[in-house]
C-alpha cells in the first residue's frame, strides 16, 4: 500500500507532464487518453525499478516519451475519432481563448517535426537543461546540442512560410 | 513566432494546466489494472468464438444424442462431447486466469510463472488431442453418419471408394490436426508475448 501511495502521489504531481505529453504525440482524443493510460501503466511497472540516483521527472519524462514512441509505430486510427481541438480542457474563469489559439500555433509548428525531434522539443520547452534532456533520451549532451540548433533552424523556416 | 515566445507560452500552459490536476487516487490504479487487462482482450474474443462454435456443435450433439441407438455409437458421441467441450474450457480459463491476476498486489515474475505453468498444461493438452484426434475421427464420423444420414458407420459394407474415401480422411485429418496444434501454439505464444511485454 505504500507503494501505491507513493505511485499516486507522484502522478498527481506530475500529470501536466503527460498530459503535454500525449497531446504532443496524438491528434485524437481517444487516442490521448489511450497513450495516457499506457504511460500510466508503464510507469507503474518501471516503478519497482525506479531508484532515486535520477530525479523523478527525468524518470517520467523517459517511461513517458519511450511509450509515447512505441505506441506510436503500433497506433493505426480507424473510423471517426474526434481531434484534440483544445488544449487547455477547463474552461476556468482565467480562460483566454487567444492564449489557446496562440498554443496552438505552437503545438502546430512542434507537430510538424519527426518523432525524435518532438520529443527533443518537449524537453526544451519545459526548460531542461541540455545534460538532462541527454540523461532523459541517452543521447550524448552535445549531440542534444546539435539536434536543437537544427530543429531551431527546422523552426525558423517552418514559421517563415508562413 | 521566435523560440523564447513558444517557450514563454509554454510555461503559461503548464501553470494553467498545474491548476487543472483531475486524476483520483482510484482512477490512476484502475488505469493501471485495466491497461492489463486489456492486453488480453483480442485473444479471449478469438477463444471464445472458438469456444462458442464448439458449443454449437455440442448442443448440436446433445439434441441429436437419442439417435446413437447402440452402445458403441453412444460411447462415440460421449467421446466427441467431451473432446470438444474441455479443450475450450481449458484455454478460457488459462486466459480468465492470466487476466484476471492482480497486478497491483503481484510481480511480473509471478504472473510470467503462473503463466508458463498454465501454458504448459495447455499444451500438453493439446498434443493429446492431435494423438486423440485419429480416435476423434471416427468417433465424430460415427456420430454424424447416424445423426445425418441414420447409417450405422461400422455397419456398412464398403467397397474400394469407400476405402479411398477413408484414406483421404485420415490424411486431412492428419493436417488438420497439425493445423490446429500449430494454432494452438501460435496463440499460446501471442499470449505469452503480450506476459513477455510486461517484463520489458
Amino acid at each position: 500500500m505504500q507503494k501505491e501511495a507513493s505511485f499516486v502521489k507522484i502522478i498527481k504531481e506530475h500529470e501536466g507532464v503527460i498530459f503535454k505529453i500525449t497531446t504532443m504525440y496524438t491528434d485524437y482524443r481517444d487516442d490521448q487518453k489511450d497513450l495516457y493510460q499506457d504511460i500510466v501503466y508503464q510507469l507503474w511497472k518501471s516503478f519497482d525499478s525506479f531508484r532515486s540516483e535520477s530525479k523523478i521527472s527525468t524518470w517520467m519524462y523517459r517511461v513517458a516519451l519511450n511509450t509515447a514512441l512505441t505506441r506510436l509505430k503500433k497506433s493505426k486510427r480507424m473510423g471517426n475519432s474526434v481531434p484534440i481541438d483544445q488544449v487547455i480542457l477547463k474552461q476556468t474563469e482565467n480562460y483566454d481563448p487567444e492564449f489557446e489559439e496562440r498554443l496552438k500555433i505552437v503545438y502546430k509548428h512542434v507537430k510538424e517535426l519527426n518523432v525524435i525531434e518532438k520529443g527533443l522539443m518537449l524537453l526544451l520547452l519545459e526548460g531542461k537543461k541540455y545534460e538532462e534532456i541527454a540523461e532523459i533520451t541517452g543521447l550524448s549532451p552535445s549531440n542534444v546540442g546539435t539536434k536543437i540548433s537544427r530543429i531551431k533552424q527546422k523552426l525558423k523556416k517552418q514559421i517563415i512560410k508562413e | 513566432m521566435e523560440i523564447e515566445e513558444m517557450k514563454a507560452l509554454w510555461s503559461e500552459m503548464s501553470d494553467q494546466l498545474e491548476q487543472q490536476k483531475k486524476l483520483t487516487n482510484e482512477i490512476i490504479m484502475s488505469m493501471t489494472q485495466e491497461r492489463y487487462t486489456n492486453k488480453f482482450k483480442t485473444i479471449t474474443r478469438y477463444e471464445s468464438f472458438g469456444a462458442l462454435l464448439c458449443l454449437a456443435i455440442f448442443l448440436f450433439i446433445l439434441y441429436h444424442i437419442n439417435k446413437l441407438d447402440t452402445w458403441y455409437l453412444m460411447t462415440c458421441g460421449v467421446v466427441t462431447l467431451l473432446f470438444i467441450s474441455i479443450l475450450p474450457i481449458l484455454t478460457l480459463r488459462m486466459l480468465g486466469h492470466i487476466r484476471r491476476f492482480n497486478i497491483l498486489n503481484k510481480n511480473y515474475t509471478e504472473v510470467f510463472i503462473e503463466f508458463q505453468k498454465a501454458k504448459k498444461n495447455l499444451l500438453r493438452v493439446q498434443k493429446l488431442s492431435v494423438y486423440a484426434s485419429f480416435i476423434i475421427m471416427f468417433c465424430a464420423a460415427a456420430v454424424f453418419a447416424k445423426i445425418f444420414g441414420d447409417k450405422d458407420f461400422f455397419m456398412i459394407d464398403r467397397g474400394p471408394k469407400e476405402y479411398v474415401v477413408f484414406a483421404f480422411t485420415i490424411v486431412f485429418v492428419y493436417f488438420f490436426s497439425r493445423w490446429g496444434l500449430r494454432s494452438y501454439t501460435k496463440i499460446t505464444q501471442s499470449a505469452e508475448d503480450v506476459v513477455k511485454e510486461l517484463e520489458d
